[in-house]
């Protein structure tokens, strides 16, 4: 249950679109002083690949909620067991994707 | 630069978005409605937060935190750092638009329909090079993509009780591995650089630094990945 009721979720949809938009904010004032050719371009391109990992890695090793109690060796095994399959099949996305999903509801059902 | 451009980009960002991301929304987007039913937020609020907030991890992050009953401030905090990478993405997205995303009410709305899908896709090579192509290739695919997304919501928020447990925390655990697939398709020596360099650091610095383990993540790996970049390939390419 909410701990803001009577209008807990509108609030905290609010609180979260707000703090997304802020963020997209800023990188548009950012970009708009930016040479796309440019050192600062390249680094901001390089931060966001880090922190798309960085977020990776909270999915799958740190996740909050549901996926928290499914064991850290599932889902690093159905993870590496796309990633294998993903380079086997050519780089084939939905392959990988299929197979690691799959792999990981079948592991969760029977283990 | 015509017209023509335009609608050809926006062809190929189309069937771009109806291939694997049209799988991976749905089923990601499902899981996130089942989660909102069962959060006992309203459907309408749980679609608009998937337009608006419009990244699964923030949404998964303010329905787990406001169903744990914590205060807005806590909520604000972990969704403004779950969804702290548009910031970036958007300063590495938009210059690539060049004129042709239009002023600042036309990049605002570029921003606001990006995602990491979108993003990661109109940054690999297969995607159109020539600015004009690559809005009509951007809006099409978001567009999409946010469709998708609402009907994933839905279902996923009428379907949570047949849901058994193994597909329902499956389908959360789908998002993760698409991004996981994007990220080890990128070739890019730079970027490259950055994303191993965000694993290695991403792991202590989400797990001492919760909340702002992104942002140290993403400048370390940023800036390593950065100092390795190969000159020649800049830019789109990555």
């Amino acid at each position: 249950m909410s701990g803001l009721e009577p209008h807990g979720p509108e609030l905290a949809v609010l609180a979260a679109v707000l703090a997304s938009f802020g963020w997209r904010a800023l990188g548009v004032v950012f970009a708009n002083r930016i040479d796309p050719d440019g050192p600062v371009f390249r680094w901001f391109t390089c931060c966001s690949y880090a922190i798309l990992a960085g977020l990776l890695t909270r999915l799958l090793v740190l996740p909050i909620g549901e996926l928290s109690e499914v064991g850290l060796s599932i889902r690093l095994g159905a993870a590496a067991l796309g990633v294998a399959v993903f380079f086997a099949s050519g780089r084939n996305l939905l392959i990988g994707v299929l197979v690691a999903t799959g792999a990981f509801a079948a592991a969760v059902a029977w283990l | 630069m015509t017209q023509a451009t335009l609608l050809h980009g926006a062809k190929r960002g189309a069937l771009d978005a109806l291939g694997i991301p049209l799988i991976v929304l749905l089923g990601g987007m499902t899981g996130y409605g089942a989660l909102a039913h069962d959060s006992g937020i309203g459907l309408g609020l749980a679609t608009l937060a998937t337009v608006l907030v419009w990244g699964l991890p923030g949404q998964i992050a303010m329905l787990e935190l406001e169903n744990a009953g914590a205060d807005l401030l806590a909520i604000t905090i972990a969704v403004g750092m779950a969804n702290m990478r548009f910031f970036p993405m958007s300063v590495a997205l938009l210059p690539t638009f060049g004129r042709h995303a239009g002023g600042i009410i036309g990049r605002m709305f570029q921003s606001q329909i990006m995602s990491a899908s979108s993003w990661a896709f109109i940054m690999r090579p297969t995607a159109p090079v020539e600015a004009r192509a690559r809005v009509g290739y951007h809006v099409a695919f978001a567009a999409i993509c946010l469709t998708l997304a609402v009907i994933g919501t839905t279902a996923g928020y009428y379907g949570a009780a047949s849901l058994p447990r193994p597909l329902a925390l499956a389908l959360l655990f789908v998002n993760a591995c698409f991004l996981l697939l994007l990220l080890v398709d990128i070739r890019q020596r730079g970027a490259l650089v950055a994303i191993v360099t965000g694993i290695a650091v991403g792991l202590p610095a989400n797990l001492y630094l919760p909340d702002f383990g992104l942002i140290v993540t993403g400048v370390i790996g940023g800036t390593v990945g950065f100092l390795a970049w190969t000159p020649a390939k800049t830019g789109p390419s990555a």
